[in-house]
Protein backbone atom coordinates (compact mmCIF):
# COMPACT_ATOMS: atom_id res chain seq x y z
CA UNK A 1 0.00 0.00 0.00
CA UNK A 2 1.25 3.29 -0.78
CA UNK A 3 2.37 6.16 1.35
CA UNK A 4 -0.75 8.56 0.14
CA UNK A 5 -3.41 5.46 0.71
CA UNK A 6 -1.52 5.57 4.44
CA UNK A 7 -2.05 8.93 5.38
CA UNK A 8 -5.53 9.31 4.03
CA UNK A 9 -6.21 6.20 6.11
CA UNK A 10 -4.46 7.41 9.45
CA UNK A 11 -6.22 10.79 8.84
CA UNK A 12 -9.74 9.07 8.34
CA UNK A 13 -9.55 6.99 11.61
CA UNK A 14 -8.05 10.08 13.22
CA UNK A 15 -11.28 11.95 12.26
CA UNK A 16 -13.82 9.65 13.40
CA UNK A 17 -12.01 9.23 16.92
CA UNK A 18 -11.93 13.03 16.96
CA UNK A 19 -15.83 13.02 16.29
CA UNK A 20 -16.94 10.20 19.01
CA UNK A 21 -14.68 12.31 21.71
CA UNK A 22 -16.64 15.53 21.02
CA UNK A 23 -19.49 13.94 21.07
CA UNK A 24 -18.81 12.33 24.48
CA UNK A 25 -17.52 15.00 25.79
CA UNK A 26 -20.88 17.61 24.35
CA UNK A 27 -23.37 14.87 25.78
CA UNK A 28 -21.68 14.07 29.07
CA UNK A 29 -20.66 17.93 30.39
CA UNK A 30 -23.92 18.92 31.60
CA UNK A 31 -23.70 15.31 33.97
CA UNK A 32 -20.65 16.46 34.96
CA UNK A 33 -21.47 20.05 36.16
CA UNK A 34 -23.82 19.28 38.52
CA UNK A 35 -22.27 15.87 39.81
CA UNK A 36 -19.22 18.22 40.95
CA UNK A 37 -22.11 21.27 42.10
CA UNK A 38 -23.97 18.17 44.13
CA UNK A 39 -20.96 16.75 45.78
CA UNK A 40 -19.80 20.47 46.61
CA UNK A 41 -23.22 21.29 48.17
CA UNK A 42 -23.36 17.62 49.94
CA UNK A 43 -20.16 18.49 52.04
CA UNK A 44 -21.00 22.11 52.44
CA UNK A 45 -24.47 20.82 53.85
CA UNK A 46 -22.81 18.51 56.09
CA UNK A 47 -20.06 20.94 57.62
CA UNK A 48 -23.21 23.23 58.30
CA UNK A 49 -25.82 21.08 59.52
CA UNK A 50 -28.83 23.07 59.20
CA UNK A 51 -27.98 25.61 56.61
CA UNK A 52 -30.85 25.98 54.64
CA UNK A 53 -29.01 28.52 51.98
CA UNK A 54 -25.65 28.88 50.73
CA UNK A 55 -24.33 32.17 49.01
CA UNK A 56 -20.64 32.10 47.48
CA UNK A 57 -18.12 34.65 47.86
CA UNK A 58 -15.04 35.37 46.25
CA UNK A 59 -11.76 37.12 48.10
CA UNK A 60 -11.05 40.00 45.51
CA UNK A 61 -7.17 40.54 44.86
CA UNK A 62 -7.65 44.07 46.88
CA UNK A 63 -9.27 41.67 49.75
CA UNK A 64 -12.22 42.70 49.72
CA UNK A 65 -15.41 40.38 48.95
CA UNK A 66 -17.82 39.86 46.43
CA UNK A 67 -20.41 37.77 45.83
CA UNK A 68 -19.54 35.00 43.31
CA UNK A 69 -21.12 35.85 39.65
CA UNK A 70 -19.04 34.20 37.55
CA UNK A 71 -18.62 30.36 38.37
CA UNK A 72 -14.87 29.83 36.40
CA UNK A 73 -13.65 32.84 38.43
CA UNK A 74 -10.25 32.34 39.66
CA UNK A 75 -9.16 33.13 43.45
CA UNK A 76 -10.13 31.63 47.29
CA UNK A 77 -13.62 30.82 47.54
CA UNK A 78 -15.77 31.11 50.60
CA UNK A 79 -19.17 29.00 51.20
CA UNK A 80 -21.71 31.11 54.06
CA UNK A 81 -24.56 29.11 55.34
CA UNK A 82 -27.25 30.65 56.62
CA UNK A 83 -30.50 29.24 58.99
CA UNK A 84 -34.07 29.77 57.91
CA UNK A 85 -34.05 33.08 59.47
CA UNK A 86 -31.09 34.18 57.52
CA UNK A 87 -28.87 33.63 60.37
CA UNK A 88 -25.51 33.09 59.42
CA UNK A 89 -24.38 29.63 60.36
CA UNK A 90 -20.66 29.60 59.30
CA UNK A 91 -18.33 29.55 56.83
CA UNK A 92 -16.47 26.88 54.60
CA UNK A 93 -12.79 27.52 52.85
CA UNK A 94 -11.05 25.21 50.72
CA UNK A 95 -7.68 24.82 52.10
CA UNK A 96 -4.72 21.89 50.85
CA UNK A 97 -1.28 21.03 51.86
CA UNK A 98 1.39 18.33 51.28
CA UNK A 99 0.66 15.55 52.95
CA UNK A 100 2.45 12.66 53.18
CA UNK A 101 1.37 11.10 49.65
CA UNK A 102 0.28 13.84 47.63
CA UNK A 103 -1.39 17.27 48.52
CA UNK A 104 -4.41 16.81 51.05
CA UNK A 105 -7.23 19.30 49.71
CA UNK A 106 -9.87 19.73 52.54
CA UNK A 107 -12.97 21.88 53.07
CA UNK A 108 -13.62 23.17 57.07
CA UNK A 109 -16.10 25.38 58.50
CA UNK A 110 -15.64 28.15 60.62
CA UNK A 111 -17.89 30.00 62.85
CA UNK A 112 -16.17 33.95 62.63
CA UNK A 113 -18.53 34.53 65.99
CA UNK A 114 -16.66 32.37 68.07
CA UNK A 115 -13.44 31.65 65.78
CA UNK A 116 -13.87 28.80 66.00
CA UNK A 117 -13.46 26.03 63.34
CA UNK A 118 -16.60 23.90 63.55
CA UNK A 119 -15.79 21.01 60.88
CA UNK A 120 -13.38 19.79 58.75
CA UNK A 121 -13.49 16.70 55.91
CA UNK A 122 -11.41 15.67 53.23
CA UNK A 123 -11.88 16.37 49.46
CA UNK A 124 -8.82 14.12 48.04
CA UNK A 125 -5.73 13.01 49.41
CA UNK A 126 -3.06 10.21 48.56
CA UNK A 127 -2.20 9.21 52.15
CA UNK A 128 -1.47 5.78 53.02
CA UNK A 129 -4.50 3.39 53.21
CA UNK A 130 -5.43 2.35 56.27
CA UNK A 131 -2.85 4.69 58.29
CA UNK A 132 -2.58 8.12 57.05
CA UNK A 133 -6.01 8.16 55.31
CA UNK A 134 -7.31 8.06 58.57
CA UNK A 135 -7.17 11.55 58.98
CA UNK A 136 -10.53 11.48 56.53
CA UNK A 137 -12.94 8.78 58.74
CA UNK A 138 -11.32 8.29 62.36
CA UNK A 139 -14.38 9.76 64.24
CA UNK A 140 -11.77 10.62 67.23
CA UNK A 141 -10.05 12.46 64.85
CA UNK A 142 -12.58 14.48 63.24
CA UNK A 143 -13.95 15.20 66.57
CA UNK A 144 -10.87 17.86 67.07
CA UNK A 145 -13.00 19.90 64.95
CA UNK A 146 -15.81 19.93 66.28
CA UNK A 147 -14.41 23.45 68.63
CA UNK A 148 -11.58 23.93 67.82
CA UNK A 149 -10.13 27.73 68.78
CA UNK A 150 -7.94 29.22 66.00
CA UNK A 151 -7.03 32.58 68.81
CA UNK A 152 -3.59 30.95 69.10
CA UNK A 153 -1.83 28.81 66.27
CA UNK A 154 -3.20 25.58 65.59
CA UNK A 155 -0.76 22.50 66.17
CA UNK A 156 -0.99 19.26 66.20
CA UNK A 157 0.06 17.49 68.86
CA UNK A 158 0.82 13.47 70.08
CA UNK A 159 -1.91 11.21 70.33
CA UNK A 160 -3.26 11.74 73.89
CA UNK A 161 -1.29 14.80 74.74
CA UNK A 162 -4.13 17.18 73.57
CA UNK A 163 -4.65 19.96 76.28
CA UNK A 164 -5.47 23.20 75.12
CA UNK A 165 -8.64 23.70 72.96
CA UNK A 166 -6.23 24.98 70.11
CA UNK A 167 -4.52 21.49 69.59
CA UNK A 168 -4.84 18.78 67.38
CA UNK A 169 -5.10 15.16 68.74
CA UNK A 170 -3.03 13.46 66.02
CA UNK A 171 -4.12 10.13 65.44
CA UNK A 172 -1.13 7.76 66.34
CA UNK A 173 0.41 6.11 63.39
CA UNK A 174 -0.29 8.62 60.99
CA UNK A 175 1.16 11.73 62.54
CA UNK A 176 2.97 13.21 59.58
CA UNK A 177 -0.72 13.11 58.62
CA UNK A 178 -2.02 14.33 60.82
CA UNK A 179 0.62 17.42 61.56
CA UNK A 180 0.01 18.47 57.66
CA UNK A 181 -4.10 19.07 58.52
CA UNK A 182 -2.67 21.24 61.63
CA UNK A 183 -0.53 23.30 59.29
CA UNK A 184 -2.93 23.50 56.88
CA UNK A 185 -6.02 24.89 59.03
CA UNK A 186 -3.52 27.25 60.05
CA UNK A 187 -2.18 29.01 57.36
CA UNK A 188 -5.49 29.20 56.15
CA UNK A 189 -6.96 30.86 58.92
CA UNK A 190 -4.13 32.86 58.93
CA UNK A 191 -4.98 34.28 55.75
CA UNK A 192 -8.31 34.18 55.77
CA UNK A 193 -8.91 35.72 59.31
CA UNK A 194 -8.51 39.12 58.62
CA UNK A 195 -10.14 39.24 55.45
CA UNK A 196 -13.24 37.33 56.82
CA UNK A 197 -13.23 40.42 59.91
CA UNK A 198 -12.98 43.21 57.01
CA UNK A 199 -16.02 41.81 55.61
CA UNK A 200 -17.75 40.70 58.45
CA UNK A 201 -21.18 42.90 57.30
CA UNK A 202 -21.39 41.69 53.77
CA UNK A 203 -21.10 38.06 54.99
CA UNK A 204 -23.91 38.60 57.89
CA UNK A 205 -26.05 40.84 55.72
CA UNK A 206 -26.43 37.86 53.26
CA UNK A 207 -28.81 38.43 50.84
CA UNK A 208 -31.19 39.64 53.23
CA UNK B 1 -4.62 -19.55 21.19
CA UNK B 2 -8.35 -19.84 20.91
CA UNK B 3 -9.91 -22.56 18.27
CA UNK B 4 -12.54 -21.43 16.00
CA UNK B 5 -15.19 -23.69 18.07
CA UNK B 6 -14.27 -22.36 21.26
CA UNK B 7 -16.55 -20.03 22.99
CA UNK B 8 -14.76 -16.78 22.97
CA UNK B 9 -16.94 -15.57 25.94
CA UNK B 10 -16.26 -18.20 28.36
CA UNK B 11 -12.68 -18.44 27.14
CA UNK B 12 -11.88 -14.87 28.39
CA UNK B 13 -13.68 -15.25 31.52
CA UNK B 14 -12.14 -18.41 32.54
CA UNK B 15 -9.95 -20.38 30.86
CA UNK B 16 -7.47 -17.89 29.53
CA UNK B 17 -8.23 -15.28 32.25
CA UNK B 18 -6.23 -11.93 31.29
CA UNK B 19 -5.14 -11.97 35.31
CA UNK B 20 -4.50 -15.66 36.42
CA UNK B 21 -3.56 -17.59 32.72
CA UNK B 22 -2.49 -14.49 30.61
CA UNK B 23 -1.08 -12.59 33.47
CA UNK B 24 -1.97 -9.32 31.52
CA UNK B 25 -2.46 -5.77 32.90
CA UNK B 26 -0.65 -6.41 36.16
CA UNK B 27 0.13 -2.82 36.85
CA UNK B 28 -4.06 -1.75 37.34
CA UNK B 29 -4.58 -5.35 38.92
CA UNK B 30 -1.96 -4.88 41.93
CA UNK B 31 -2.81 -0.61 42.24
CA UNK B 32 -6.14 -0.45 42.18
CA UNK B 33 -7.64 -3.63 44.02
CA UNK B 34 -7.33 -2.66 47.87
CA UNK B 35 -10.91 -2.41 47.92
CA UNK B 36 -14.10 -4.68 45.96
CA UNK B 37 -15.62 -1.37 44.96
CA UNK B 38 -12.39 0.28 42.97
CA UNK B 39 -11.58 -3.31 42.09
CA UNK B 40 -15.29 -3.20 40.78
CA UNK B 41 -15.22 0.04 39.03
CA UNK B 42 -11.65 -0.87 37.30
CA UNK B 43 -12.86 -3.80 36.17
CA UNK B 44 -16.08 -3.01 34.75
CA UNK B 45 -14.29 0.44 32.92
CA UNK B 46 -11.59 -1.60 31.21
CA UNK B 47 -14.59 -3.99 29.94
CA UNK B 48 -16.58 -1.23 28.28
CA UNK B 49 -13.07 0.43 26.78
CA UNK B 50 -12.08 -3.65 25.67
CA UNK B 51 -15.82 -4.56 24.05
CA UNK B 52 -15.70 -1.25 22.10
CA UNK B 53 -11.93 -1.41 20.82
CA UNK B 54 -12.21 -4.98 20.16
CA UNK B 55 -16.12 -4.24 18.02
CA UNK B 56 -14.02 -1.55 16.32
CA UNK B 57 -11.05 -2.79 15.31
CA UNK B 58 -13.22 -6.19 14.26
CA UNK B 59 -14.86 -4.17 12.19
CA UNK B 60 -12.30 -2.37 10.09
CA UNK B 61 -9.50 -5.32 10.22
CA UNK B 62 -10.08 -6.03 6.26
CA UNK B 63 -9.48 -2.11 5.90
CA UNK B 64 -5.86 -1.47 8.14
CA UNK B 65 -3.13 -1.49 6.83
CA UNK B 66 -0.62 -3.88 8.18
CA UNK B 67 2.24 -1.10 8.56
CA UNK B 68 0.36 0.49 10.46
CA UNK B 69 -2.53 -1.15 12.64
CA UNK B 70 -0.43 -0.81 15.81
CA UNK B 71 -1.34 3.29 16.03
CA UNK B 72 -4.36 2.52 14.44
CA UNK B 73 -5.22 -0.10 17.52
CA UNK B 74 -3.76 2.67 20.21
CA UNK B 75 -5.78 5.62 18.30
CA UNK B 76 -9.23 3.61 18.89
CA UNK B 77 -8.40 2.55 22.44
CA UNK B 78 -7.61 5.74 23.51
CA UNK B 79 -10.90 6.75 21.92
CA UNK B 80 -12.39 4.29 23.80
CA UNK B 81 -10.40 4.91 26.82
CA UNK B 82 -11.46 9.00 26.55
CA UNK B 83 -15.11 8.37 26.07
CA UNK B 84 -15.52 6.09 29.28
CA UNK B 85 -13.73 8.92 31.40
CA UNK B 86 -16.33 10.76 30.18
CA UNK B 87 -19.00 8.92 30.79
CA UNK B 88 -17.58 7.14 34.19
CA UNK B 89 -17.61 11.24 35.58
CA UNK B 90 -21.04 11.57 34.64
CA UNK B 91 -21.92 8.51 36.33
CA UNK B 92 -20.00 9.29 39.57
CA UNK B 93 -17.47 11.96 40.57
CA UNK B 94 -16.35 9.61 43.37
CA UNK B 95 -15.65 6.76 41.18
CA UNK B 96 -13.58 8.85 38.92
CA UNK B 97 -11.51 9.97 42.41
CA UNK B 98 -10.68 6.48 43.28
CA UNK B 99 -9.68 5.04 40.00
CA UNK B 100 -7.33 8.34 39.44
CA UNK B 101 -4.77 7.82 36.92
CA UNK B 102 -5.33 4.27 36.19
CA UNK B 103 -8.49 5.19 34.04
CA UNK B 104 -6.17 6.86 31.47
CA UNK B 105 -3.44 4.48 31.89
CA UNK B 106 -6.48 1.35 30.50
CA UNK B 107 -5.10 3.22 26.87
CA UNK B 108 -1.90 1.17 27.93
CA UNK B 109 -3.05 -1.72 29.58
CA UNK B 110 -1.64 -4.89 27.08
CA UNK B 111 -4.72 -6.30 27.94
CA UNK B 112 -6.62 -4.11 25.07
CA UNK B 113 -3.27 -4.85 22.58
CA UNK B 114 -3.22 -8.17 23.29
CA UNK B 115 -6.88 -8.78 22.57
CA UNK B 116 -6.86 -6.42 19.59
CA UNK B 117 -3.92 -7.76 17.85
CA UNK B 118 -4.56 -11.63 18.98
CA UNK B 119 -7.93 -11.83 18.14
CA UNK B 120 -9.96 -8.71 16.73
CA UNK B 121 -7.99 -8.09 14.11
CA UNK B 122 -8.23 -12.24 13.38
CA UNK B 123 -12.46 -12.67 14.27
CA UNK B 124 -15.30 -12.03 12.77
CA UNK B 125 -17.47 -8.40 14.78
CA UNK B 126 -19.66 -10.82 17.00
CA UNK B 127 -16.67 -12.86 18.16
CA UNK B 128 -14.77 -9.97 18.95
CA UNK B 129 -17.55 -8.60 20.85
CA UNK B 130 -17.73 -11.79 22.70
CA UNK B 131 -13.95 -12.18 22.82
CA UNK B 132 -14.36 -8.15 24.39
CA UNK B 133 -16.85 -9.11 27.16
CA UNK B 134 -15.31 -12.07 27.85
CA UNK B 135 -11.63 -10.99 28.51
CA UNK B 136 -13.08 -7.94 30.72
CA UNK B 137 -15.24 -10.00 32.39
CA UNK B 138 -12.20 -11.97 33.21
CA UNK B 139 -10.47 -8.91 34.29
CA UNK B 140 -13.01 -8.00 36.50
CA UNK B 141 -13.37 -11.34 38.28
CA UNK B 142 -9.59 -10.96 39.23
CA UNK B 143 -9.54 -7.81 40.14
CA UNK B 144 -12.59 -8.56 42.59
CA UNK B 145 -10.84 -11.85 43.86
CA UNK B 146 -7.90 -9.98 44.99
CA UNK B 147 -9.84 -7.02 46.34
CA UNK B 148 -12.25 -8.96 48.30
CA UNK B 149 -9.15 -10.81 49.76
CA UNK B 150 -7.40 -6.95 50.38
CA UNK B 151 -10.46 -5.70 51.83
CA UNK B 152 -11.85 -8.30 54.42
CA UNK B 153 -8.32 -8.87 55.62
CA UNK B 154 -6.75 -5.13 55.63
CA UNK B 155 -9.51 -3.57 56.02
CA UNK B 156 -11.61 -5.62 57.89
CA UNK B 157 -14.85 -4.93 55.07
CA UNK B 158 -16.47 -5.97 52.73
CA UNK B 159 -17.32 -3.17 49.64
CA UNK B 160 -17.31 -1.02 52.25
CA UNK B 161 -19.17 -2.86 55.16
CA UNK B 162 -18.07 -3.54 58.53
CA UNK B 163 -17.74 -7.10 58.39
CA UNK B 164 -15.86 -7.77 61.94
CA UNK B 165 -16.99 -5.46 64.78
CA UNK B 166 -15.33 -2.45 65.79
CA UNK B 167 -12.45 -4.54 67.58
CA UNK B 168 -11.25 -5.90 64.95
CA UNK B 169 -7.45 -5.05 64.29
CA UNK B 170 -7.59 -4.88 60.39
CA UNK B 171 -3.87 -6.37 58.74
CA UNK B 172 -3.00 -3.32 57.24
CA UNK B 173 -0.17 -4.76 55.18
CA UNK B 174 -2.56 -6.05 52.77
CA UNK B 175 -4.16 -2.33 51.71
CA UNK B 176 -0.49 -1.10 51.06
CA UNK B 177 1.18 -2.41 47.62
CA UNK B 178 3.48 -5.62 49.46
CA UNK B 179 -0.14 -6.93 50.04
CA UNK B 180 -1.21 -6.38 46.06
CA UNK B 181 1.69 -8.77 45.52
CA UNK B 182 1.29 -11.05 48.28
CA UNK B 183 -2.06 -11.39 47.38
CA UNK B 184 -1.55 -12.17 43.57
CA UNK B 185 1.09 -14.81 43.93
CA UNK B 186 -1.78 -16.29 46.12
CA UNK B 187 -3.87 -16.46 44.12
CA UNK B 188 -1.74 -17.89 40.65
CA UNK B 189 -0.90 -20.16 43.22
CA UNK B 190 -4.23 -21.24 43.84
CA UNK B 191 -5.58 -21.60 40.19
CA UNK B 192 -1.91 -23.38 38.91
CA UNK B 193 -2.51 -25.47 41.20
CA UNK B 194 -6.44 -26.40 40.24
CA UNK B 195 -5.02 -26.35 36.49
CA UNK B 196 -2.66 -28.81 37.35
CA UNK B 197 -5.01 -30.89 39.01
CA UNK B 198 -7.47 -30.84 36.06
CA UNK B 199 -5.15 -31.69 33.79
CA UNK B 200 -3.40 -34.39 35.39
CA UNK B 201 -6.74 -36.06 36.32
CA UNK B 202 -7.25 -38.87 38.50
CA UNK B 203 -5.44 -42.01 36.54
CA UNK B 204 -2.01 -42.38 37.39
CA UNK B 205 1.18 -41.01 35.30
CA UNK B 206 1.70 -44.97 33.65
CA UNK B 207 -2.06 -45.05 32.21
CA UNK B 208 -1.74 -41.82 31.04
CA UNK B 209 1.98 -42.67 29.19
CA UNK B 210 -0.13 -46.08 27.87
CA UNK B 211 -2.18 -43.52 26.32
CA UNK B 212 -0.12 -41.60 25.08
CA UNK B 213 2.36 -44.30 23.31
Amino acid sequence: MSSIKIIRYLGLISLICGVLIVGAKVLTEDRIRVNQEIINRDSIAQLLPGADKQLTFIVQPSGELAPLTNVDAKGQKLFAGYDKSGKLLGLVFEASERGYGDMISALYAYDPGSKTIIGFTVVEMKETPGLGDKIGKDPDFLANFRKLDTSKPILAVKHGTKKNPWEIDAISGATISSRAVGRMLQKSIAEIAPIIERNRQIIERGNK
Amino acid sequence: MSQPQDNPLLNGLWKENPTFVQVLGMCPTLAVTNSVRNALAMGLATTFVLVCSNGLISMIRHQVPKQVRIATYIAIAATAVTVTDYVVKAISIDIYKALGPFLALIVVNCIILARAEAFAAKNSVGRSLMDGLGNGLGFTLGLTLLGTVREVLGAGSFLGLSLFGPHFEPWVLFLLPPGGFITLAAWLLIFAWYKERKTKPAPSAQDLLDARS
